[in-house]
Order: C-alpha cells, then structure tokens, then sequence
C-alpha cells in the first residue's frame, strides 16, 4: 500500500525518541525486579519488534504493547537481568504470532496475561514450552470461536 | 452502458480547473487528498513540512482509529485491516475537500486545519449522504417496476438493504460492499463506497420513472421480443431495462410512429432499416439527437437531468446501429414485436397421453363452473397436454363466444397448425394449397369451436399463418388419421 508506506516513512525520528524516554523511564518500575533497559537494549528490543512486526504482517503505531509487556513479565520469577532484553525480544514474536493465531479477538492485555500465566506455570520459565503450549491454546480458541459463531449463525436463523 | 460519464461531477472538476492554476487531470476524485498534497507541492501551494506535517497528523488519526476499531483492547492490527482503516479515514477527508468545489481551498484548508478535524467534517458529510441515500432507496423502492427481471429485483430487494445495513462509515467507508449485479445504462465507476450506491440510485430512479410511463404489458412484450431475438430467457440475464425502453422510443419516434409506442411493427423497421443502411456514424448520430428532442416534445414530463442521461446512453446506440446496419443485422437492435412463435402450451398427439374419461368430466365440469375466461384458460393450460383432450374439451361446447378465442390465443402456431389440419382438412389437400387463401375462402364450419376458429385465424397477420402454414408441411399427421 503506497500511501501506508508513505505515511510511515514520515515517522519522525522524534517518535522514536519519545518511545525511547517512555521505556526508559519504565526501569523505575521494573527495578524493583531487578530487571532494567539500557538504551542499547531498547534499541534492539524495538529493531525486533519492528521485523516481528513486519514478518507477521501486523502494524503497531504506539508501544502500548510493548510496555505491557515489559510490565508484566519483569514480575516474573524466571527472567534475570542476564537474558531480560533477549527474552523479552522473544516475547513479542510470541505476542504477535498469538495476536494472528487468536485472530484478533483477544485484547493485548488478557493475551499477555495467558501468556505471562503459561510462562510462569506450566512453561516454568521455558520460551520454547511457551511457544508450543500456546500453539495449542490458539488451536483450541479457533474451534471455540468456530463453534460460537455456527451456534449464533443457528440462532439467527431461528 | 456507458461508463465515462462522471456528470455533475466532471462538470464541476472541469469548472473547478478554470478556476485555478492547478492541474484538473491531476486531481483524482478517488484519492483527491493525495492529489492535493502533490498538486499543492508542485505548485508551491505547499512545502514538504506541509506535507510531512499532514502524512504525520494521519498517522496520529491511524493510531487513534486502531484503537477506535480495536474498542481499546489492541494498539495493534494486521496490515490489511491498517490499510481499510487508513483508506476508510481518506475517503471521508476527500469527502470533506472535495465538497469545497475548490481546490485552492482545499490546499489552504489542509495546510491551516488539522487532519483529526477535517477527518469529523468528512465524516458528517459521509453520514448525510448515507441518510440521502437512505431516502433515495426507499423512492427507488416504491417506484420499481413490476417485470421479472432477477438481476433488477435482486440488487433493489436484496443488494441495496445489504449496502445500507452493513456500510461502515468510520471504519469502512470506502468499500460498497454490496453485490450490485443490474447494469445500469450511464454508471461511473471509479466511485466507491456510498458516493458510488448514491449515484447508483439517482440514475435507478431516473431510469424506472422514464420506465414507468409505458405500459406493464408493453415492456414485458419488449422483453420477450429480446429474448427471442438473443435466444435468452431474459428473467436471468444481465441487460438494461431503459436502454431497450428508451431505444425503441427513439426508434418509434424515428419511423414517423408515437414515443409511446415501443412495440416496432414490420412496416416500421423496415422504414427505419432504409434509413440506417449506408447512413454514416454523424448522420446517425444528427437522427438520434433529433429523435430524442422529439421524443422530449411527445414526453415533456421528464425528470430533470433526463435529456443528459440520454445523449450519454446514445453514445453507444449510434455505434451499435452502424455496426449493425453494415452487417445487415439490425434486427439485433431494433426489435420487431411478433407473436410468439411456439407458445410454452404445447400439445401433444400420443394417444399415452390423455387423461382418464373420470378426470377429463371432473376438469370439463370446473371449466363449465369457472366465472372468467381467463380462469377457464388457465385451467386448460395447466391440465390438458393431450391435443385428443383438447378436442375432446372444444366437442364438448363448454366454452363460449370470446372464451374460444382467449383458448387460441394461448396456442402456439404447431398447435393452431394441428387444428387447421383438422378443420380445413379437405381444403387442404394438396401441395400448393395457401393457407391464407384457404382461411379467407372458408365461410363456415359444422361446430361451434371450428367457426371461431376460423374467425380467430382471419384476424391474425400474414406473418403468423405463414409460420402455421410451415407447421403444417411439417407435422406428421398419422395419429391424427381418425379425425
């Protein structure tokens, strides 16, 4: 789409900047955890979100996501300093897989919080369980969701 | 039909560039904001920090709208779904510009008000030609008119509701989202979304109240002669019903006849064959334009923008004619009105087929009981397939006077052929036999079925007994032998 990569390219280095101010002031929170960004770790942190972004074909405006994210998870018992920007590059290419796979009809928040539940549950800190028992949550909500759209297609009928 | 028409439209954009320096052939309807942006650049009506300044504040309303369309749950959304969006908030600020009828203004307004405003202006505006739409519609509704056409009565009584039920105008607005499959006779396009459906039924309501003043029956017989011409059914084919109304109108008026008369006789075609055959595009075209101010004089009570719609629908009626008149098959394009040559009620001469005597006294007795001619005929239709049943039926004297003749009417020519064959069956004999002559020759018969017969074949064209006549070399009369 011309326009939409037009448009893009007007992304000011200034949004990028502001994006920038909002993850680092994030480190107050998460340091509580132990956990924080240095400039250089956003930087490659937002690099892989932008690719994961454009490899699933999805198109994320602001951060909302990503601080979310970064929130959630810097809570958790099984991420340390050591792999914290790594993990939470791996995240986001979960995230945006689960957000295609669900179809869109999970919010960002209650899919982070199934995500951040597996992870620190039945995954145990593992990213490669997190990815495959999330394969199957996706599966079964498709066939839900499936089933609740023939049953009100029936009732409409009626 | 025609699709270069923009009308009001072009006229406008046409005016709109004699007004400014700015070029028209740049400025697309479609994508009229863009084009502004690029027009406004080339001609120093704006600079890239106009333009940067606008590209961002879009990206802002993007942003605003995913979240909008996300209902605040998910800042992000697929591509496809980025691109409706960002397309749907477009259409509604081209809406807004465009309305302005001036481009120079149009510029000015983009570089001093911010996208997020004009983005609501358009989307009021969006909203009110949805509403116009909506009453449009209901016109278009109550004016239908009453012909069996499935694509016509599909796209108001189905498509149309569709449109007007799911069209989006936040989220969505450029899609038409409706299978619209009735061709229209001038259609544009390269419009979408409710600017397209509007347009769409402007000119529905144009061509149904130009429709309307003919006769149902009329236009259902024009129909029919376009299907036996095209060798269709024309109840599920994609064809313009006020193109062929109109048409032979200008046809009628053309060959000396009345505009409300669009039922061509033979006389009149071949007058008007003479006149198209080696007549040249312009001289067509100076008749067409002719015929349509006559036909405006004969009918002076048109919609306005009625005279427009038709000059743009004869664009290409002027082109079909010559085609048509150089490969001498005109009679594609101006049809002849003759009776139907094989009526569906078709009977059949196997004996197999009668009806039991129990079952032809039960239906003989509803006909003697039925009111109306046309009741008794429809009984007849539905029931007798038999010729030996119908000869039963007409020995029996259960129809009378005119009821004999609405049965005949109904008959197509191998069935009359069949009765002739009985009726003047020693007239008949013989190669050479005419028999228009033998028709006009017969005075009267033994039974009361058979003189009405005769009366009802006197009345019917040379045409007509021609066909029967052909029938009658034809048919194979050895179970007829006991008549």
């Amino acid at each position: 789409m011309n326009s939409l990569s037009r448009l893009f390219a007007s992304l000011s280095a200034s949004t990028q900047e502001r994006h920038m101010i909002e993850l680092l002031e994030l480190n107050e929170k998460t340091g509580r955890f132990g956990l924080t960004l240095a400039p250089d770790d956003i930087k490659q942190v937002m690099a892989a979100r932008d690719e994961t972004l454009r490899h699933y074909g999805r198109l994320e405006l602001g951060i909302e996501a990503t601080k979310e994210m970064i929130e959630a998870f810097a809570e958790s018992p099984y991420i340390t300093q050591d792999h914290f920007a790594s993990t939470l590059q791996e995240l986001h290419e979960i995230f945006y897989d689960l957000k295609n796979e669900t179809e869109d009809k999970i919010g960002d928040a209650k899919l982070i919080g199934i995500m951040k539940d597996y992870f620190d549950n039945e995954c145990a800190g593992s990213l490669e369980l997190l990815r495959s028992k999330l394969e199957a949550f996706a599966a079964e909500f498709r066939i839900e969701a499936m089933q609740s759209e023939q049953l009100g297609e029936g009732e409409d009928d009626e | 039909m025609n699709r270069g028409m923009t009308g009001k439209a072009a006229d406008e954009n046409r005016s709109l560039a004699t007004r400014s320096g700015i070029r028209p052939a740049a400025l697309k309807r479609s994508q009229y904001t863009l084009s502004l942006l690029a027009e406004g650049q080339r001609t120093g009506l704006l600079d890239s920090r106009d333009v940067s300044g606008v590209q961002h504040q879009f990206l802002l309303l993007l942003h605003n709208l995913i979240r909008r369309h996300t209902q605040g749950e998910s800042s992000s959304v697929t591509t496809e779904t980025a691109e409706g969006l960002l397309a749907s908030a477009m259409y509604a600020v081209d809406a807004y510009l465009w309305s302005m009828q001036d481009p120079e203004k149009a510029i000015a307004c983009l570089k001093t008000t911010d996208i997020v405003t004009l983005h609501a202006e358009g989307v009021e505006h969006v909203r009110q030609r949805l509403e116009e739409t909506k009453r449009l519609y209901h016109k278009v509704k109550t004016q239908k008119l009453d012909v069996p056409v499935d694509a016509y009565n599909t796209t108001i009584d189905e498509s149309l509701p569709i449109f007007i039920k799911k069209y989006n105008i936040l989220f969505d607005a450029r899609n038409t989202m409706a299978s619209i499959d009735y061709p229209l006779a001038v259609d544009d396009m390269s419009l979408q979304g409710v600017f397209y459906i509007k347009q769409y039924l402007e000119h529905l309501r144009l061509e149904n109240q130009f429709c309307r003043q003919w006769e149902r029956e009329d236009v259902l017989r024009l129909l029919k002669n376009l299907g036996r011409v095209c060798k269709f059914d024309f109840r599920i084919e994609l064809f313009n019903i006020f193109e062929l109304v109109f048409q032979h109108a200008l046809f009628s008026v053309l060959a000396g006849g009345d505009a409300r008369s669009i039922l061509m006789t033979p006389y009149q075609y071949e007058r008007l064959e003479r006149m198209f055959t080696d007549a040249g595009a312009s001289t067509v075209g100076t008749m067409i334009d002719k015929a349509i101010d006559r036909l405006l004089e004969q009918l002076p009570a048109q919609e306005p923008g009625t005279k427009p719609y038709m000059k743009t629908c004869c664009r290409d009626l002027v082109r079909r004619i010559v085609n048509a008149a150089e490969n001498r098959q005109l009679q594609a394009v101006i049809l002849t009105n003759r009776e139907e040559a094989v009526k569906p009620f078709v009977l059949t001469l196997d004996t197999e087929d009668r009806m039991s005597d129990v079952r032809l006294r039960r239906l003989l007795d509803d006909i003697m009981r039925s009111e109306s001619k046309e009741e008794k005929v429809r009984i007849i239709r539905e029931h007798f397939s038999s010729l030996h049943d119908v000869l039963d039926l007409l020995e029996s004297d259960c129809l009378y006077g005119d009821e004999y003749e609405a049965l005949y009417a109904e008959l197509g020519d191998m069935d009359l052929a069949i009765l002739c064959k009985i009726v003047f069956y020693e007239e008949l004999r013989g190669a050479f036999v005419d028999l228009h002559d033998v028709i006009q020759e017969k005075q009267e018969a033994e039974r009361d079925w058979q003189n009405r017969l005769i009366a009802f074949l006197k009345r019917l064209d040379d045409s007509r007994i021609r066909a029967i006549d052909e029938w009658i070399g034809n048919i194979d009369y050895e179970q007829l032998h006991f008549y």
